[in-house]
């Protein structure tokens, strides 16, 4: 009786250990991949646009490669040093790497939807701040070709089945689409997934890139 | 079943202290860079998508 009583409690202490290093992966380790993902994503970029720049920096076009990066993001109301490499596809496997775009929905600056998704909570957190951003908040993107500052136009909770957000014309399937818009997503409350934030921005500006440290 | 393992590491006390940090780390790397992983987008954690 006590060997199994003995034996109970070190499973007991060795699955409570198990449960803190796996919390830790979570909090830290997730977000040191990431980390790692996108110092490698900005100088790949930096490189690629760099050669670009050489070439024909007018008809520059995106390569979508899932799982590879095309754009920065920056969101000044996030803070100055608040930059994330869009990468393309939005399944687990590349939202671990960074924000990811949307397949199917519009490039940035083109008539339609941009809709890009992050975690709120692992891999960095890069949209933990997304329920902070007002009407008016900037959310800028920067591609080979340009630099497109959006602004917030307003923000949504919805239910994870409401995939009508990633619409052209968010909500309206059907509606042809006659402004570029930006759509932010991620999950609502944070850890979870019973809901989603939705942010709507529509394009304000835009201008050539300048440099390429995006 | 740490006792059962203790006995079994060889040496004296400062080789089995050793021997069991070794046998420790290995394990905690075992889980964080191919267990966790692997486990994570399993679980209901944070999935951001619409529709998914």
């Amino acid at each position: 009786m006590r060997t199994v009583l003995r034996v109970f409690g070190e499973c007991c202490l060795t699955a409570g250990a198990v449960l803190l290093l796996f919390l830790a992966y979570l909090l830290w380790g997730t977000t040191l991949a990431t980390s790692a993902h996108q110092h490698a994503f900005a100088s790949q970029l930096q490189r690629q646009w760099g050669d670009q720049r050489d070439a024909k920096p007018a008809t520059t076009r995106l390569h979508l490669v899932t799982g590879q990066p095309f754009a920065f993001i920056r969101v000044p109301r996030f803070g100055l040093h608040w930059r994330f490499a869009i990468v393309q596809g939005t399944d687990l496997p590349q939202l671990a790497l960074g924000p990811g775009h949307v397949p199917g929905t519009a490039l940035p600056g083109q008539i339609g939807n941009f809709a890009v998704a992050a975690h709120r909570v692992t891999a960095g957190n890069p949209f933990y701040d997304l329920n902070q951003l007002r009407p008016g908040d900037r959310v800028v993107i920067i591609t080979a070709a340009a630099t497109y500052t959006y602004r917030v136009t307003h923000a949504e909770l919805v239910l994870p089945g409401d995939t009508a957000v990633l619409d052209p014309v968010p909500g309206h399937p059907r509606q042809r689409p006659d402004q570029a818009m930006i759509t932010l997503i991620t999950c609502d409350p944070p850890w979870t997934g019973t809901h989603r934030i939705i942010v709507f921005g529509s394009l304000h500006a835009q201008a050539p890139r300048t440099g390429h440290t995006g | 079943m740490y006792q059962w393992l203790w006995q079994r590491l060889p040496g004296g006390a400062p080789s089995k202290a050793i021997c069991a940090a070794i046998l420790a780390i290995a394990t905690a790397a075992l889980l964080w860079f191919i267990v966790f992983p692997w486990i994570t987008p399993l679980l209901p954690v944070d999935h951001v998508m619409p529709g998914g």
